[in-house]
C-alpha cells in the first residue's frame, strides 16, 4: 500500500508522460513529409487516444481521447470539436469493449486501430469531400484511406507498448491482490 | 458497467460532450475555427512543430532519396559533376544561410513591389486529412499576419492565402483547393478568368483556370497572372502555365489546367505579404 503522496505523485509522473507522448505525435502526424507514402500519412494521435483508453479506465481514457481531439481538430483544420467528441467516444467504447470482451494482445489493438481509423478517416472523407461534392473523390478515398489506416496500424502498436509501459510502470499499488 | 452509468464520472463525461458539441457549434457558426481553444493549442504546439520541422527537414530528404533511387541512378551522373561544385558551395549550407537566399529573393520581389510588406515564414505542418496541400507556417497575429494575407514562395509566385491565423502560427488554403478563388490573367492574351483548384488535379499539385472564354488564344505554356480585381490578392503575383486547355461542361467557356510556378505540396518556406 502506497502512501497518498506517493500515489499522486506517481500519478502526475505518469499523465506527465502522456501529455509528452501526446505532443509528440501531434509533431510527428504534422511533420511535413514524415512517412508519406502518395497521399497517405500515419496518423498517430488517434493510436495513442486509444492506447490510453485501454490501458486506463473509460472515464480517463474518453477525456483523453477528447483532448487528442481537440489536438487533431486544430492540426487538420476541422472544425474544434468534431474529432474530439468523436474520438472521446471511440476512446470510451474501446475502453468498455477492451474490459468486457477483449483479450488485449499488440495484433488485437492494431486491428482494433484500423477499425476505429477506417471509420474516421470514412466519416472524415464523407463530411468533408464526398458531400461537397468534389470530382475524383473515389480515387482519392482509395488512394489515401485503406494505405493510411495500415500505416497507423502497424505504427500503433509502439504507441501501444510505450503506454502500457507506463501505465504498469506508475500503476497504483493499493494493496489488493 | 451498468453502475457507471449512474455515477459523477458519467456526468462528467456528459457534460464534455456537451461542451464539444456546444464548441462545435460555436466554431462551425463563426467561420470555422478561431477559437480560444485553438489559440491555445497553438501556442502550446507551434514551438514543438518548428523544431521537429527542421530535423524532418532531413529526415525527409534522405526518405525522399530513397523512394526515388531509379531516377536517382538515372540522374547520378549528370550530378555527379554537379554535386561536387555545389559540395564546395554548400558546406556551411544551414537554415540561416537559406533564409538569406530567400531573403534575397524577396529584395527583388520588394525591388519590383515596394508598396508591399513580408513576412518570411517555414512550413511547419501538414496534416493527412487535407487532400489539398494546405500547411501550417510559424508566423501568426503577434507577427502581423491576418486572416486574408496572400502567401507566396521565394520566388514571389502564388501559393495561397491565409484561412486562420493564431498567435504564433497560421493555415494557408493553397490554390489546389476548391475553396480557393482570385482573379486571374493570362499574361500575354489578357483574357479574364478564375484561379481554384480541383480535387482532380489537386493530387497532381495542379490547379485550374475557369471561365475562361470560349474565343481566348490563350495556349499551352502561357502564364497566368492575378489581376488584383476584388483586393483580396496583390496584383501580378505569378501562378503558373497553363499545361491543357479542356471544354467545361457547360460548354460556355473553357478550363485551363494550370501548372503552379511554385512547389505547392512540397514548399518549405513561404512570403506572407501582410500589406500592399
Amino acid at each position: 500500500m502506497e502512501s497518498r503522496r506517493k500515489r499522486r505523485r506517481s500519478q502526475l509522473y505518469k499523465w506527465g508522460l502522456y501529455f509528452l507522448l501526446l505532443l509528440a505525435c501531434t509533431v510527428l502526424q504534422t511533420l511535413p513529409g514524415f512517412l508519406q507514402f502518395g497521399q497517405a500519412k500515419p496518423v498517430f494521435l488517434l493510436s495513442l487516444a486509444l492506447a490510453v483508453a485501454v490501458c486506463e479506465d473509460e472515464f480517463s481514457g474518453a477525456l483523453f481521447g477528447a483532448v487528442c481531439g481537440l489536438m487533431w481538430d486544430y492540426t487538420a483544420g476541422r472544425t474544434a470539436g468534431l474529432l474530439a467528441l468523436t474520438l472521446m467516444a471511440l476512446s470510451f467504447g474501446i475502453s468498455v469493449a477492451s474490459q468486457l470482451y477483449l483479450k488485449l494482445t499488440q495484433t488485437n489493438f492494431a486491428l482494433v486501430t484500423a477499425g476505429a481509423l477506417w471509420l474516421v478517416l470514412s466519416s472524415d472523407f464523407l463530411f468533408y469531400y464526398a458531400m461537397p461534392g468534389y470530382s475524383n473523390m473515389l480515387e482519392r478515398y482509395i488512394c489515401y484511406v485503406p494505405l493510411t489506416v495500415l500505416l497507423s496500424a502497424v505504427l500503433a502498436i509502439p504507441f501501444y507498448r510505450a503506454v502500457s509501459w507506463i501505465s504498469t510502470t506508475f500503476k497504483i499499488d493499493n494493496g489488493v491482490i | 458497467m451498468k453502475d457507471f452509468f449512474e455515477t459523477w464520472k458519467f456526468r462528467i463525461l456528459i457534460a464534455v460532450a456537451v461542451f464539444l458539441a456546444g464548441l462545435m457549434a460555436y466554431a462551425a457558426a463563426n467561420g470555422r475555427l478561431t477559437a480560444a481553444p485553438q489559440e491555445l493549442l497553438s501556442v502550446a504546439v507551434s514551438p514543438f512543430q518548428k523544431v521537429a520541422s527542421l530535423i524532418g527537414g532531413g529526415v525527409s530528404s534522405v526518405w525522399d532519396k530513397y523512394t526515388s533511387i531509379d531516377e536517382t541512378m538515372e540522374e547520378n551522373e549528370t550530378l555527379r559533376e554537379e554535386n561536387a561544385e555545389l559540395r564546395r558551395q554548400l558546406v556551411d549550407y544551414d537554415k540561416l544561410k537559406a533564409e538569406n537566399e530567400a531573403f534575397k529573393n524577396l529584395a527583388g520581389i520588394q525591388e519590383d513591389n515596394p508598396e508591399m510588406s513580408f513576412v518570411s515564414a517555414f512550413v511547419i505542418g501538414r496534416d493527412a486529412l487535407d487532400a489539398f496541400g494546405g500547411f501550417t507556417l510559424d508566423k501568426g497575429t503577434t507577427q502581423g499576419v491576418e486572416r486574408g494575407d496572400t502567401v507566396i514562395d521565394d520566388e514571389g509566385q502564388l501559393l495561397g492565402t491565409v484561412i486562420e491565423a493564431d498567435l504564433t502560427s497560421c493555415r494557408v488554403l493553397t490554390i489546389l483547393h476548391p475553396s480557393f478563388n482570385a482573379a486571374g490573367v493570362v499574361s500575354r492574351t489578357r483574357d479574364n478568368g478564375i484561379l481554384t483548384g480541383d480535387a482532380s488535379y489537386a493530387a497532381v499539385g495542379q490547379c485550374i483556370f475557369t471561365d475562361l472564354s470560349r474565343e481566348s488564344m490563350a495556349s499551352v505554356g502561357d502564364e497566368v497572372i492575378t489581376t488584383g480585381l476584388g483586393g483580396v490578392y496583390p496584383a501580378n503575383i505569378l501562378v503558373g502555365r497553363i499545361v491543357s486547355i479542356e471544354p467545361e461542361a457547360s460548354g460556355t467557356s473553357v478550363i485551363a489546367v494550370i501548372q503552379p510556378d511554385a512547389d505547392v505540396l512540397g514548399v518549405k518556406q513561404a512570403f506572407i505579404i501582410t500589406d500592399y
